[in-house]
């Protein structure tokens, strides 16, 4: 199925856990293959598809992961991976996403803000303070490497 | 660190980990299978519903009225030999001795068709006194036969363009054509019979 691993990584780091976060992904191709007949051809399918995403995500009222402690911590593979994992946890979810969509996933804040409903501006503060904050967390992982 | 430099580490980490499609594939395909499956029986249960139906609904020709129209296709459209009565006081003769009123081949005498010939023959274990009329070239033929069942009256004309039955209280009449015109003469006939008809239900 394409774009299933993509959207089942980002579901992933909305929800609080793996079981959450299939049912967010299963719960999106569903939807999507109903409303098939919505996508126009030719435009973003990728897009339309986390658009779905996050329509479905926020019509459940998911309880977004905000511990340290969540799961994608304990299955990262190598202590910076892990580091990364729970600073990327510990980022409001707004900040998180966008920073997912526009880094991780290669949307344009163009493309990620259609993909929210939000204006292009604010994914642009969201993603500069994501990084900021991401920066502050990083920072002793940072020395680490540098020394 | 640069914003670039950043975007990478993370970038590469996040696609670093290994994500396990699989469980979600298969529970998704069984959520849009199970529907179509169910649309399948739904559309094939449906379907046999609806021959189900078709055949209830759909008009029974009488297994009396394919008998006899075999035998017209054989010794009329074939003309395989038989003994024909052509005299018509013989045929009446032969009808009166068989029960069919004289007044019933009277009566199918005022529809414009001529009487041609006539003789016995068996449909389906039953004497019938087959007639033979003609009318513009075309034949036709016409089977009588008093009846002795108690079925319900009935004088409406039914079949196929080219086989039409109706019964009347005391006969059942078959009509058979080369073309497709039983229907006419079997209307036709019901008309002339209906004096007589009435005449017998006011008699009985």
């Amino acid at each position: 199925m394409p774009h299933l691993a993509a959207l089942l990584r980002v579901a992933r780091r909305l929800t609080v856990d793996l079981a959450s976060a299939e049912d967010l992904a299963q719960e999106t191709m569903l939807l999507a293959w109903r409303g098939f007949h919505g996508f126009q051809t030719g435009t973003n399918a990728r897009a339309w598809l986390f658009r779905i995403l996050f329509n479905a995500f926020h019509a459940a009222a998911r309880k977004p992961s905000v511990t340290v402690s969540g799961w994608s911590a304990i299955h990262a593979q190598t202590q910076e991976a892990i580091e990364i994992a729970e600073a990327l946890e510990a980022l409001p979810i707004e900040q998180r996403t966008v920073l997912l969509m526009c880094v991780v996933e290669g949307f344009t804040c163009r493309e990620a803000a259609a993909i929210l409903e939000v204006p292009i501006g604010t994914v642009m503060s969201r993603l500069s303070r994501a990084r900021e904050e991401l920066r502050k967390s990083l920072a002793p992982l940072a020395k680490e490497a540098y020394r | 660190m640069t914003d670039d430099e950043l975007d990478q580490r993370v970038r590469a980490s996040v696609l670093a980990e290994e994500v396990d499609t699989s469980r979600v594939a298969g529970a998704v395909r069984n959520r849009i299978q199970k529907p179509r499956r169910v649309a399948l029986w739904a559309l094939a249960a449906a379907a046999a519903a609806s021959i189900a139906l078709a055949a209830f609904l759909w008009p029974q020709i009488p297994p009396i009225c394919v008998a006899a129209a075999q035998d017209h296709e054989r010794e009329i459209v074939k003309g395989e030999p038989r003994r024909w009565l052509t005299d018509l006081s013989a045929i009446d003769a032969l009808a009166d001795k068989q029960g069919v009123p004289a007044s019933a081949i009277a009566a199918l005498g005022t529809t414009g068709y001529r009487l041609e010939r006539g003789r016995l023959c068996f449909l389906k274990k039953q004497i019938f006194l087959h007639l033979v009329y003609t009318k513009d070239g075309s034949q036709y033929s016409v089977y009588l036969r008093p009846r002795t069942d108690e079925a319900s009256f009935t004088n409406s004309v039914r079949g196929a363009e080219n086989l039409a039955y109706f019964d009347t209280s005391h006969l059942t009449a078959v009509f058979v054509s080369n073309g497709a015109n039983a229907q006419a003469f079997a209307r036709a006939g019901a008309r002339a019979f209906q004096p007589q008809m009435n005449a017998d239900e006011h008699g009985s």
